[in-house]
């Protein structure tokens, strides 16, 4: 292909994808000194404000868990019939918002998405931190935690084995093997840039620091061999937990015979619910930290504009599990399923919480079809935080009305959280920050090795057409 | 680039043509001899190639709401397949005139209900009644006809004027389209498929239906690529397209055990007298041994098969696990059909084969007869050049 042809097909592709996944070449050292500079720097004053909140929340977080365990959980709004409320709602939100992070990292990489290099750490940052918080909950609703080590099958001298046949049993396994591939996936990619801030520390204390964290990492073609295969592979293993883990989190419901949670749609919808919160939270948090960092050449609109379209896409796919469920409830002619679907859930006390749930999941993404707003930050990030919101009522509605009125009439009550349930949730939005900060600070949040990787690609393919591949 | 017109089409158009004939009539006259299950075996074969064009309509829509690259060169082939709809929806009159005879909710006390299931028949009437039945129908229909009928004719006027503004048009329509072809592609899964067993009321249902249609929407593309494989554009085909096909081959195939394991999993384990007979019926006697054959044959042995880079890569064993998924998706509407029309066991019926056989050339016939009519690569892409040096790393 003529140098011109080639050209002018770039001028052409150009008005189709007019914004890059990349600013610009900058070069290796450029690169480095951007995204490092974060580590190197001195803390800032908005930074320390933020881990001061942050901290503050996590501390409430901590004095709740005391007094929780120290009394019991009766401190909790729970009751009967509502027996789970607060606890697994804010499981089940945490645990959501962990899987934009491996589908990014996981699914992207395997469908060679470009668009995933800038972004994927600090989603799989979020999805630690956010399966950290997910796991205190369970943990405290067993009532006495000191005993949650009779969930795993250790050779036990009681002779007592936990019930294998519960879902709840599931999710021990199910989200424990979560969080661990996540950290080695975390982990195995960070290793390049702790190496890499290692030999550029000016400290002796941070030399060592990050010189142990790198764990001997040199940068040889041996190495990157082999870091190339883990990689692959890890991404490999976490494919299908994005499909796996809330999947069995669907179980804890949809294997009862409850009305409003026996649906057969349960386990895609509630992947797909996963997926939307989490972009939803990795939106919220990347556009402040964009800015506050100025890498804006690194994560570009096109990174924003993608994330917005993924939001739209699963924010329908909800959409859709709600219609099936509305029109199956109907459908299906049983009483019980109509009435918690047309009546209870539509019309009953908690029918504010449904309709936000309807406003935020339903109606906003909708506003995604538009450029504009899929290009504005403002309009991104609210929108991300009403998707935040709508997935909480989400899983708030699922839980909350279909136990307060269930088959015996006699046995309705109303379930309202406690201080207690409220301090715990607000605690675990400080601590998730609190680790998240910590991140930004002591971590390139952009992965440099994969930037610089990135880079080369970009050139090799704006080099191709002219050089008569085409 | 040129490309030139497709050269051995025109036998496969006659060919298939004379076949389609000859089955359909066949399939005409079981209908005469015994109206109510040579209709269900037409209903069966319609539900089956029908639900793939549909798919494979999706599958167009998706690459453009993902502007893939890669799939540009294989692009019109694709395009070809839901072009079949037109004919599809008159090929549906059979089933519309043949109504009372294929579903029970039609007239529910003539076709013998009685307790709880006459009452589930009298409970749907407003959605299940014959108007609103035919009217959804000529929605769903339409809605197919007029995207497929876009996104064709603009990627053929495209290779004339080339420029982006048809390729901006496409992925506007590919994309906007998507939630409709959903919506609608799951309620004539109710209508066609989950009504016909009154006990079948399950909400994933409509997903079950794209799943398997879906996967054998790109089986079918495999194939007719591989046909093709000979005629100068395909050529350029290189291991790299075969392999990303294998890809989604293996990722729907997949994709359909998942669903169907959720569907099975959360019926059988509640046990509701409900909706529990759905599933007694399939997992009993002879069913149970189909179902058996769908969960290894349909998943377990293609699975790890597609597993194999190698097969991937090689257009030949893959056109072979290709028409493999399809065969064993025929099993799988069969199942779903008839284990509820036929408790006691599966009853193969002539009528089946004809029908089947029917339908698929008449599909056949016409989508080659439509690729025929255009050039066989949209060359007027401006990605085709992208699609043709494709080569992941």
């Amino acid at each position: 292909m003529a140098m011109s042809e080639a050209a002018a097909k770039v001028d052409k592709l150009d008005v189709l994808e007019p914004v890059p996944v990349l600013v610009g070449r900058p070069g290796d050292r450029e690169i480095n000194d951007q995204l490092f500079q974060p580590v190197w720097t001195q803390t800032r004053r908005t930074w320390l404000a933020l881990f001061a909140i942050c901290v503050s929340l996590a501390g409430l977080l901590f004095l709740a868990i005391a007094y929780t365990v120290a009394t019991g959980i009766g401190v909790w709004g729970n009751n009967v019939p509502v027996g789970w409320a607060f606890d697994i709602i804010n499981f089940v939100w945490w645990i959501g918002i962990g899987h934009a992070g491996t589908l990014i990292s996981a699914i992207l990489l395997l469908f060679q998405q470009k668009w995933r290099t800038s972004i994927n750490r600090f989603a799989e940052a979020m999805t630690l931190f956010a399966v950290m918080q997910a796991l205190i909950f369970p943990a405290l609703h067993t009532g006495r935690p000191w005993f949650d080590f009779w969930l795993f099958p250790y050779p036990s001298t009681l002779a007592l084995w936990p019930n294998f046949k519960s879902p709840l049993m599931w999710d021990v396994f199910a989200v424990n093997t979560y969080f661990l591939v996540s950290l080695l996936f975390w982990y195995v990619g960070l290793l390049p840039d702790l190496a890499a801030l290692r030999d550029t520390s000016k400290s002796r204390t941070a030399r060592i620091a990050y010189g142990i964290f790198a764990l001997g990492w040199r940068g040889s073609a041996r190495l990157w061999r082999h870091y190339r295969i883990a990689y692959l592979l890890l991404a490999g293993i976490s494919t299908p937990l994005v499909l796996s883990v809330h999947t069995i989190v669907s179980f804890d419901f949809a294997v009862s015979v409850l009305p409003g949670w026996h649906t057969t749609i349960f386990p895609p919808y509630f992947v797909a619910g996963a997926i939307f919160s989490g972009f939803a939270m990795v939106l919220t948090l990347v556009i402040p930290a964009r800015k506050a960092f100025g890498f804006e050449n690194v994560i570009t609109g096109k990174h924003l504009e993608n994330m917005a379209k993924v939001m739209l896409a699963t924010g329908m796919m909800v959409s859709y599990g709600y219609l099936m469920e509305h029109f199956h409830a109907w459908y299906g002619g049983n009483r019980f399923e109509f009435d918690t679907f047309f009546k209870t859930r539509m019309f009953g006390p908690y029918a504010p919480v449904y309709w936000t749930m309807i406003a935020c999941n339903v109606i906003t993404p909708h506003i995604f079809w538009w450029k504009k707003a899929r290009t504005s930050l403002w309009v991104l990030w609210i929108a991300s935080i009403l998707v935040n919101v709508g997935m909480w009522t989400e899983r708030f509605i699922i839980i909350v009305t279909s136990l307060h009125r269930d088959y015996l009439p006699s046995s309705w009550a109303q379930y309202t959280p406690t201080w207690v349930d409220w301090s715990i949730y607000a605690g675990t939005i400080g601590m998730f920050g609190t680790l998240f900060l910590l991140f930004l600070r002591f971590v390139p949040s952009v992965s440099a090795s994969e930037v610089k990787e990135l880079r080369r690609e970009l050139e090799h393919e704006a080099h191709a057409p002219a050089a008569g591949h085409g | 680039m040129n490309a030139p017109q497709i050269q051995g089409g025109r036998g496969v158009v006659t060919r298939a043509g004379g076949v389609a004939l000859l089955a359909l009539a066949a399939t005409g006259a079981g209908i005469a001899l015994d109206p109510q299950r040579a209709l269900w075996a037409y209903h069966a074969a319609f539900t089956y190639w029908a639900g793939i064009a549909v798919a494979a309509l999706i599958l167009l829509g998706s690459f453009h709401a993902t502007k893939a690259r890669w799939p540009v060169v294989l692009r019109r082939v694709l395009e070809a397949i839901p072009r079949t709809l037109i004919l599809f929806l008159v090929l549906f009159a059979p089933v519309a005139l043949g109504m009372n005879k294929i579903f029970a909710w039609v007239d529910p006390q003539g076709s013998g209900l009685t307790g709880e299931l006459l009452h589930l028949a009298h409970h749907r009437h407003a959605y299940l009644n014959v108007p609103f039945f035919l009217v959804r129908q000529l929605l769903y229909f339409g809605t197919w006809i007029v995207v497929g009928g876009l996104l064709w004719r603009w990627s053929v006027r495209q290779d004339a004027e080339k420029g982006v503004g048809l390729t901006v048009s496409q992925r506007r329509l590919g994309t906007g389209a998507l939630p409709l072809l959903a919506i609608t592609l799951t309620f004539a899964a109710v209508d066609w498929q989950e009504s016909l067993d009154l006990h079948h009321n399950s909400t994933i249902f409509g997903v079950y239906y794209f799943a398997g249609s879906f996967l054998s929407a790109v089986a079918v593309l495999v194939l007719a690529l591989y046909a093709l494989r000979r005629e100068e554009p395909f050529r350029m085909l290189s291991a790299d397209h075969w392999h990303a096909l294998g890809k989604l081959l293996l990722a729907f195939t997949a994709f359909w055990a998942y669903i169907a394991f959720s569907q099975y999993m959360l019926i059988w384990i509640a046990n509701l007298p409900e909706e529990a007979p759905y599933f007694i019926h399939r997992t009993k006697g002879p069913w149970g041994a189909v179902g058996a054959a769908l969960f290894l044959l349909h998943f377990v042995v293609p699975f790890f098969a597609l597993l194999s880079r190698d097969l991937k890569r090689d257009p030949r064993k893959l056109a072979f696990v290709a028409a493999w998924q399809l065969v064993f998706h025929y099993l799988d509407i069969y199942f779903t059909m008839f284990g509820g029309l036929m408790p006691a066991g599966p009853q193969p019926h002539w009528t089946d084969l004809t029908a089947l056989v029917g339908l698929g050339a008449a599909g056949l016939a016409f989508g080659a007869w439509q690729l025929r009519r255009a050039a066989p690569v949209p060359v007027g892409d401006p990605y085709l050049q992208d699609s043709l040096r494709y080569q992941p790393q």
